[in-house]
């Protein structure tokens, strides 16, 4: 009743918004039992020819062992069939918590070591570095060779830190090309065309743009740095002394960014807000939305029909985006370490991913599964499989946490005009003085960080 | 005399033991209780009062790691310092309750034995109780609010101040896997020694100052304006005009707030596409500091005019017709009669409340929060954006980014600030003046 007074008198775009938003919501909460899923597994037939037996392994779990597992809601209807399959084989008993995968590291460091916190936790490499170093998660030991030997090698590194593998990877995550098969046929494979495209399609007057993406979000944004040749952290991410973000390929990836203001998106970086993205595409709007597989639900619902290239290739280079890998995580305070380390597994290996696939859409990390016919053939699954392929994994050392902020700061800025050079070896800047400030007392140089000598 | 000397012996034997005193006293009920208290309480501080103490002052020694055994990888716990802190914490305080009681217990054998001196029959457990209820009936009951204020609310308390002085930050100081230690100033020598980190706090405090001022000008003015207005005779229909005003004060912020958001959007928010609809040009609401700045206060007079326009409405109807027939009789016209008479009325009823409101937007988190998340973004600033106040970065630096060190130290400052401004500030007020003079 509050909303609709909240809503009342203002125009109708933002109570379609507002409406949206709330169908979003709704959406996401019910994916279980959408039309976007493949065939929902109630009635206990499968597409795939899947197996459950008992791993191949001398680990048992300790007697009268029960598991709390932590994950989120999207997950949910995968998990409950997993816990299934899991709990008749071993005779283990396994509860569910709802808890968003973003979310689950903060808890678990205060709830861990209190003893209240899930035996496995489900989260992506953003907050290994950080779990790892304080000694809240127990390396994947057990089954580490077959991990290593049966996933995607960027799943691996994602789910390791300080070369030590720690985590079983779910499933992969990272964004690619939405694109709107009435308003464009063939999906543009460069950003030459796009512009091109653009300049027939757009009408800002009447909200229409060819091509959207969240430009103030460094995530986002990360292709234009990525695919010329910049990088986060140097050496698979792991070495936060070399910081490749403002190196040649990433200013001049930002320089086309920059570009594109005037040519495809006409907006400031401030006024570039996903839930309206996401409502001008749902509507026709918009014929090009970069954004991530967890929308594919929503674009399915709203009726678009839709189609998923990556994202175009940026000043000759095929595009590189960033991606996360969805692992499962043994708390170090486990009560039942081994009967946690059997599920974690259980709940990775091929079938698990098969059958996650089919029930919430989640794109496999297991080799074998991901290459499975009808995934390939999938046509939704299969780009953002490679896209996947060509994307550079978030890296997981916690220093990575200093680089988002002054990233987002410098994407605004260079989108509204300033000069990406100068802007970018600022960020940088800030990102080493975030970094030195943290440092641990010991490695700190005994005088004061450079910070002092910083140009601002 | 031997019977001159009761009062120090069992004041004595108090010190020696809890309730012997009492006992001595020939207070066998009330001794024996507190004997088995005292033996409780002093068995129970010498195991834990020098563990606390240690953790405390080390904060753990050795962090939880993790070990290879049998091949296989298990975690060996160690010292949490944050869970150290509170447990030393909790104990330390347990400990002070203990003194005090311990000083009481003396106190209480000494004047008992006092009064046996001079001849009096010390009362009996009975009598002691009837006593508490008939003389001491408020303390007694208020021993259980006053324990939970001092667990749940000032050792919390003291908990986050004492995180100012050490290094609990991520990502290299985060425990079980790693140990806190005292630092001392550090945090607060970063604040304003490193030119990153004070650029922002005097960036972001200066703007929390203009902040708290002009918002609560603006929303008291403008409820104390449309309060006046409607409180004229001839204004017809007052009820749906109240009503009216009320609205946004009965809709949850968040929703409100978040709508405002789409509202004041620079390219497809409904305001701007009226704007350029009537051939104007479209304002960057909230993407250029100076306009986003002018934008959260208009929001918050919106906001906040309702509880304005109340409050005043209230104090208006308090105010006797009587003064203003005086008022009308001596010739004072209209203005005259809102500046002798309901200003001065308003402003010394209202006078701490506007205080609190001062207080209260220095702390304004909601609507910065929701309206622009403290952008738009400060490329100078650490962690924090051009309208982010100190309590927004607080929350950014917090649970954001885990600098819980630096969170602290600036969350000590903004107490200083406020809690300062507002004493100095209620000290100022004729409220608070004429309340000294009635006493």
């Amino acid at each position: 009743m509050n909303q609709s007074k909240a809503v009342r008198g203002m125009s109708r775009l933002s109570i379609f918004i507002l409406a949206l938003s709330l169908f979003v919501a709704a959406a996401c909460s019910n994916d279980a039992d959408g039309p976007g899923t493949v065939e929902s597994g109630a009635s206990g037939q499968s597409k795939f020819d899947l197996k459950f037996e008992k791993l191949d392994t001398e680990l048992t779990p300790e007697p009268g062992a029960s598991l709390l597992i932590w994950e989120s809601k999207e997950a949910r209807p995968f998990v409950e069939a997993i816990m299934k399959e899991f709990t008749e084989l071993y005779g283990v008993e396994v509860n569910m918590q709802e808890l968003g995968t973003m979310d689950q590291i903060g808890k678990f460091e205060l709830d861990g070591p209190a003893g209240l916190a899930a035996d496995v936790i489900t989260t992506s490499q953003d907050h290994l570095g950080k779990a790892a170093s304080a000694g809240l998660i127990l390396p994947n030991d057990e089954f580490e060779e077959a991990t290593r030997s049966e996933h995607e090698d960027v799943a691996v590194v994602s789910a390791s830190y300080n070369n030590r593998l720690y985590g079983y990877p779910i499933k992969v995550m990272t964004y690619a090309m939405f694109y709107n098969k009435d308003l464009i046929g063939e999906p543009p494979s460069t950003i030459e065309e796009v512009v091109e495209f653009a300049s027939t399609f757009n009408d800002p007057d009447n909200n229409k743009y060819a091509f959207m993406f969240d430009a103030p979000f460094f995530y986002f944004s990360y292709p234009f740095i990525g695919s010329a040749g910049g990088y986060i952290f140097g050496n698979n991410g792991t070495d936060p002394a070399d910081i490749g973000l403002n190196n040649d390929g990433a200013v001049k990836g930002m320089e086309v960014f920059a570009g594109l203001r005037k040519e495809i998106l006409p907006i400031s970086a401030g006024d570039i807000a996903s839930d309206i993205k996401t409502t001008l595409f749902s509507e026709g709007s918009v014929a090009m939305n970069v954004t991530g597989s967890w929308f594919i639900d929503t674009f399915r619902q709203a009726g678009v029909n839709f189609g998923v290239a990556p994202v175009p290739a940026i000043g000759g280079h095929d595009s590189v985006t960033l991606s996360q890998v969805n692992s499962w995580y043994v708390s170090a305070y486990s009560k039942y370490p081994n009967a946690a380390k059997l599920f974690a597994r259980f709940a990775s290996n091929k079938s698990a991913q098969l059958l996650n696939y089919e029930l919430t859409g989640a794109i496999p990390t297991h080799m074998e599964a991901a290459r499975n016919p009808i995934i390939q053939d999938d046509e939704i699954a299969s780009a953002f499989y490679k896209q996947f392929s060509a994307s550079h994994p978030a890296p997981s050392i916690p220093e990575v946490t200093s680089i988002w902020v002054p990233m987002d700061a410098a994407m605004v800025e260079i989108w509204d005009g300033k000069d990406a050079k100068q802007v970018l070896d600022r960020a940088v800047q800030q990102i080493r003085d975030a970094i030195a400030l943290n440092a641990r007392q010991a490695d700190r140089p005994t005088a004061e960080p450079d910070s002092s000598k910083a140009p601002f | 005399m031997k019977t001159k000397k009761h009062g120090p012996t069992a004041a004595l034997l108090s010190v020696l033991l809890p309730g012997a005193g009492q006992i001595y006293n020939r207070q066998w009920i009330k001794g024996i209780f507190l004997l088995a208290l005292g033996m409780v309480s002093t068995g129970y501080f010498l195991t834990v009062l020098p563990k606390a103490i240690r953790g405390i002052v080390t904060l753990g020694d050795v962090p939880s790691r993790l070990v290879e055994a049998d091949g296989k990888t298990v975690s060996i716990p160690g010292d949490h310092s944050i869970n150290l802190m509170i447990q030393g914490l909790i104990v330390l305080f347990l400990f002070a309750l203990y003194v005090l009681f311990y000083a009481n217990v003396i106190r209480d054998a000494y004047r008992t034995g006092r009064d046996r001196d001079s001849g009096r029959v010390p009362a009996d457990f009975r009598h002691t109780l009837i006593y508490i209820h008939d003389f001491k009936f408020p303390q007694a009951m208020l021993v259980v609010p006053a324990a939970g204020i001092l667990f749940l609310t000032i050792l919390p308390i003291v908990f986050m101040i004492l995180l100012a002085f050490t290094n609990y930050s991520s990502p290299h100081h985060i425990p079980p896997g790693n140990l806190v230690d005292w630092t001392g100033l550090d945090s607060f020598a970063q604040l304003f020694r490193l030119k990153s980190w004070s650029g922002t706090f005097f960036g972001v405090l200066g703007w929390t100052v203009l902040w708290a001022f002009v918002a609560t000008a603006t929303t008291f003015g403008c409820g104390l304006i449309v309060a006046l207005v409607l409180s004229q005779k001839e204004i017809v229909l007052k009820g749906v005009w109240r009503t009216l005003i009320i609205i946004p004060y009965a809709i949850p912020q968040m929703i409100s707030l978040l709508a405002m958001k789409m509202m004041f959007n620079g390219q497809f928010g409904p305001i701007n596409q009226y704007l350029s609809h009537f051939g104007l040009g479209r304002l960057p609401w909230l993407t250029d500091p100076y306009w986003a700045k002018f934008t959260v206060i208009v929001v918050n007079v919106w906001i906040g005019m309702p509880l304005s326009f109340l409050l005043v409405s209230g104090v208006l109807s308090s105010i006797s017709a009587e003064l203003y027939e005086a008022a009308r009789v001596e010739g004072a016209g209209r203005w005259q009669q809102a500046r002798l008479v309901t200003l001065p009325f308003i402003f010394f009823a209202l006078g701490p409340v506007l205080i609190i409101q001062l207080a209260g937007n220095f702390n304004n988190f909601n609507v910065i929060y929701l309206l622009t998340n403290g952008g738009p973004t400060n490329p100078n600033y650490q962690f924090a954006g051009h309208t982010d106040l100190l309590i927004t970065w607080l929350y950014k630096l917090t649970l954001n980014n885990n600098i819980y060190n630096i969170a602290s130290a600036i969350g000590i400052i903004l107490f200083i600030i406020i809690a300062g401004l507002s004493i100095w500030n209620y000290r100022q007020t004729r409220s608070f003046k004429e309340e000294e003079m009635a006493q």
